[in-house]
């Protein structure tokens, strides 16, 4: 199920930078063809080693530039990478290794790491933003971002 | 999401449209800017309206930015295609430009055929066949006016029954309660009637009016000042947010000393606050609370379910034997003192054995409220309450023994001080009074249980669910289900029948047949909508002008941004349309008498409610605007922005309206004699009807708000978070129980007694007592009130909604519902 949501988001993403125009037509959001996965306008970035993370537990890095922290940590045999910006207003979330869930020391959102950046409590009103990432040997590449990163009117500033 | 985007929006450019929009959903009404433009233009992420470089990434805290959940696009009635952003207003002194996780999605909550709020209900319905089906205004209102009219005229008015809102927010406001109040009450004049979210017309809190102080009598900047905040009944984080975040939170992190220095008396200490929570729950805000404060300042009395009146009492008694009482006050200007004291003599022993804690926690909570400060000063001690107590055991002691320590520690009218609810929604009320008065409150009808025993012949469900709020859900839906259905199949035999064939038949059906017309107002198809034979579609915050005031009494004009959808209309103007229809019909027949009931909805425009209402009664009607309402215009209040005015308004001066920061600041009260009135509040017994089910049943059960899911869960339960994070009611489960039981999170659980049964996912933490359970309240999926009893206090008709037992039944696992949401601990 998480497969299929990704898959469907990604798509959406694809759409993302096209133009504001169609940024503004949900309805053309929903008629094209799903298949198609195209991060657009972002670019591939290697933000650490896989073996890195399996012993320190997790990295940070900036993606997609330096005004935007991120972490990525290993759930559930898996890497998962989030923005480190709380989607209330701003504050650097911490994460908790235990609990493998980010809080946020101003207003206390906590957002599950298992779950795709889930908001557990909090007043945010999105999710954290997933940044996708993918393995490539030793490598963890960085290639687009699920959500928008907060302070900005696009993941892609300028 | 309403934008179906997820990494870029577009930016309102310099001169869109700008309007003042009050938060639609809880007490605190934080103010909101909308930003309106064509779609198709834009600003530039260096310039645009909002004078943000969004080349530069926005700052934490101060950084001025919208979320998804911020945007939207909306067609008006022009036919032309709108981008909307709502975000926080940095300049509104409430919320200081923050968001909670309800209000921020305000402009996802607006209608947008391409996503979740695609079902709004766009036009009246009547039921046709084996569905409701649209039709016009005139048939809808023609048919529905049919059918009062013989009821009126054969039966009288108080066989017509409505259950509505009488708040402020969305789904409320001053016009919209004079609107319809004006409808039952003056026009039709029936006195069943019912509040939106209790079986009765009763106010939650007649003990503190009756003893001579109105509820709401602080405000949010005097929060800042207190020395202690105790706070029983409440969860502020999840229900008052930024009451919380951006007033609480500062005091109790001692970023207030300053202004307390400015505002104490000379030499007095000044410090950051102590919160004292009494709550059976580990609670969110009892938690955040640690953070912000550190343990030592934070006391959390973990109470036995039902027995706040003897911790209030032991407070009481602990402070007088102290000698910490405001006996020159309590000499001056209150009554009732000895009486009360002698009654309410509760030992730290006694109530250590009643509620469950320690006598030392009641004795340190005690001292925090009452023992003069290092200088020798009284401490100045806020002291709120709400639902877990209103909706307690018995709703008129609980309150009544909460003001009485509140009086006896003079926390009202001094800098920093208060005796408040808390509050659910805003407020919103004005209406007249039907011509020979309501019944006193122990002799108020409960409407609801009335209607499912085979009373009324009509019924309004207006801008509410009765299924989901009110007493044993399950009973009463069930009934007006059955009552419904004797009316649906009258109307089926008499297809293409004219309006007034249908009348009769409808009428007949209900006074021959046990049936029951059942007129639903409201902005969604709801599980009510399935019982309903006529339907009006109504609007609501920003496709409205609307004013409401907070819970400091902060009057605001919420503006109109949108057209609303479809044909709707505000509340007032639907009310408007019934009652013109019903005076067309008394005119058709020459009667004069009966026509001039129906006068005075002349109404182009809610403006044209609002003057009638709140500007124009002041103090001939039930008016939360008192007699200095009349000089509130929209005019005054727009120019007042979303700071607007704290009822009572004092004056205008250049141009802007002045109001009244604190109430009671010369200690008049309300009473005959002007002085506050203590009242002896004995422990009261838990109700036979809820010790039955305590007898038979393995767990108690406790019910509350969770901090995503507004009301009955008409918007939340359509936007895309909160609708993931909660899709069914959870079941909050103590580990130690849900071992026992076998239950892991995400299994479904039932909870079942002898008024019904109701079904949730488990959510197994720490929040809860071994013993004791919680469910969300408000869930029309899963409505936890189907197990509610039907006991309400004999004194308020107020319901015990917080205490029911049930036991539990594991149901098995759905993996859809298991996978979506998270299940980690909250606190």
């Amino acid at each position: 199920m998480k497969e299929e949501s990704t898959t469907r988001r990604g798509f959406l993403k694809g759409m993302a930078g096209m133009t504001a125009a169609v940024a503004a037509s949900p309805a053309l959001m929903a008629s094209g063809n799903p298949e198609k996965e195209n991060f657009y306008g972002y670019d591939e970035k290697v933000v650490g080693l896989a073996s890195k993370i399996k012993s320190a537990g997790s990295i940070d890095f900036n993606y997609p530039d330096n005004d935007s922290p991120c972490k990525a940590v290993m759930v559930n045999g898996q890497i998962k990478a989030y923005s480190l910006l709380c989607t209330h207003k701003g504050c650097p979330i911490v994460y908790n290794a235990d609990k493998r869930a980010f809080r946020c020391p101003c207003h206390f959102s906590e957002f599950d790491a298992e779950l795709d950046g889930q908001m557990i409590i909090g007043q945010a009103t999105e999710n954290i933003p997933e940044i996708l990432v993918r393995v490539d040997g030793d490598k963890i590449i960085a290639y687009g971002v699920n959500g928008l990163i907060y302070g900005r009117e696009s993941n892609l500033k300028g | 999401m309403p934008f179906s985007i997820n990494d870029k929006l577009p930016l309102p450019p310099v001169g869109a449209e700008k309007k003042n929009v009050t938060c639609e959903f809880c007490i605190v009404g934080c103010g909101y800017t909308a930003y309106k433009w064509p779609k198709g233009t834009s600003g530039t992420p260096k310039r645009n309206a909002l004078g943000v470089d969004f080349t530069q990434q926005q700052p934490a805290l101060s950084g001025v930015w919208a979320s998804e959940q911020m945007v939207n696009t909306v067609r008006d009635r022009d036919g032309k295609e709108y981008n909307v952003m709502v975000i926080p207003d940095a300049n509104c002194v409430v919320n200081q430009g923050q968001n909670s996780a309800r209000g921020g999605a305000m402009a996802a909550t607006l209608y947008n055929k391409s996503s979740f709020t695609r079902d709004r209900l766009l036009d009246p319905q009547v039921y046709a066949g084996n569905n409701l089906a649209r039709t016009t205004w005139e048939d809808a209102r023609d048919l529905t006016a049919r059918v009062l009219k013989k009821i009126i005229d054969d039966d009288g008015p108080d066989q017509v029954a409505f259950k509505a809102f009488d708040h402020g927010g969305g789904g409320g406001g001053y016009e919209n309660t004079w609107g319809t109040g004006k409808l039952f009450f003056k026009a039709i004049q029936t006195r069943s009637a019912a509040i939106h979210n209790r079986p009765a017309y009763n106010s939650e809190v007649h003990a503190t009016r009756e003893m001579g102080i109105g509820e709401l009598n602080t405000g949010y900047y005097d929060t800042e000042l207190s020395d202690t905040l105790f706070v029983i009944g409440a969860n502020p984080y999840e229900t008052q947010t930024n009451l919380y975040l951006m007033h609480w939170a500062k005091n109790l992190q001692g970023a207030t000393v300053a202004a307390k220095k400015k505002e104490f008396e000379k030499g007095e200490t000044a410090e950051a606050a102590r919160i004292i929570f009494v709550d059976p729950r580990r609670t969110v805000s009892v938690v955040n609370a640690i953070d912000l404060a550190g343990k030592e300042r934070v006391l959390h009395l973990r109470i036995k379910p039902g027995t706040d009146v003897t911790l209030m009492n032991a407070l009481f008694t602990y402070i007088l034997e102290q000698g910490w009482e405001a006996k020159d006050f309590i000499r001056k200007h209150t009554e009732n003192f000895e009486k009360t004291a002698k009654a309410n003599k509760t030992s730290l022993s006694d109530a250590a054995k009643i509620t469950g804690l320690k006598a030392e926690e009641i004795k340190k909570a005690a001292e925090w409220m009452a023992k003069p400060k290092k200088s020798g000063h009284r401490p100045r001690t806020a002291i709120f309450y709400e639902k877990g107590v209103i909706w307690g055991i018995k709703n008129y002691e609980n309150i009544a023994s909460i003001v009485n320590v509140a009086i006896l520690t003079q926390s009202v009218g001094r800098v920093g001080t208060g005796v408040c609810r808390l509050g659910g929604h805003q407020e919103g009320y004005v209406r007249p009074a039907p011509p020979k008065g309501m019944p006193g409150r122990q002799n108020l009808v409960v409407v609801d249980a009335e209607a499912a025993q085979g009373n009324y012949l009509a019924f309004f469900a207006w801008g509410c669910n009765p299924f989901v709020d009110s007493i044993m859900g399950e009973r009463l839906a069930t009934s007006f289900k059955r009552r419904s259905d004797i009316v649906k199949s009258a109307m089926s035999r008499n297809i293409g029948a004219d309006n007034e064939t249908m009348a009769d038949a409808i009428y007949r059906a209900c006074k021959y047949d046990g049936g029951l017309f059942f007129i639903d107002v409201d902005i969604y198809p709801t599980f009510k909508s399935e019982v309903a034979h006529v339907s009006f579609p109504a609007a609501t915050t920003m496709e409205m002008n609307l004013t409401s005031m907070n819970g400091e009494r902060r009057v605001r004009l919420s503006e109109k941004v949108v057209d609303a959808p479809g044909t709707s209309k505000p509340d007032c103007l639907i009310a408007a349309e019934i009652a013109n229809a019903l005076k067309a019909l008394y005119e058709k027949e020459g009667n004069k008498e009966m026509a001039k009931r129906f006068e005075g909805f002349d109404w182009k425009s809610e403006e044209d409610a609002f003057k009638d209402g709140f500007a124009g009664q002041g103090a001939k009607m039930d008016s939360q605007g008192g007699p200095t309402g009349t000089l509130a215009t929209y005019d005054l209040l727009r120019a007042n922005g979303n700071n607007g005015v704290q009822n009572p308004i004092v004056k205008v001066s250049n141009g802007k309206l002045v109001g009244t920061r604190r109430l009671y600041t010369d200690n008049k009260f309300g009473t005959k004699s002007g002085k506050a009135m203590f009242q002896p509040t004995p422990q009261p017994p838990i109700p036979k009807q809820v010790a039955n089910q305590m007898k038979k049943y393995e767990f108690w059960v406790t019910s509350g708000r969770l901090n995503e899911v507004w009301q009955s869960n008409y918007h939340t339960s359509r936007l895309p978070m909160p609708s993931t994070r909660w899709p069914i009611a959870p079941v909050q489960i103590n580990p130690a129980d849900a071992k026992a039981k076998g239950i892991r999170s995400g299994d479904l659980v039932m909870l079942y007694n002898d008024y019904g049964s109701v079904r949730g996912v488990a959510y197994v933490t720490e929040e809860t007592r071994k013993g004791e359970l919680f469910m969300a309240f408000g869930f029309p999926n899963s409505p936890v009130n189907n197990i509610v009893t039907d006991f309400v206090d004999p004194d308020t008709k107020i319901p015990f909604y917080k205490g029911t037992a049930a036991s539990l039944r594991k149901i098995g696992r759905v993996e859809d519902i298991a996978d979506s949401m998270s299940f980690k601990n909250r606190v």
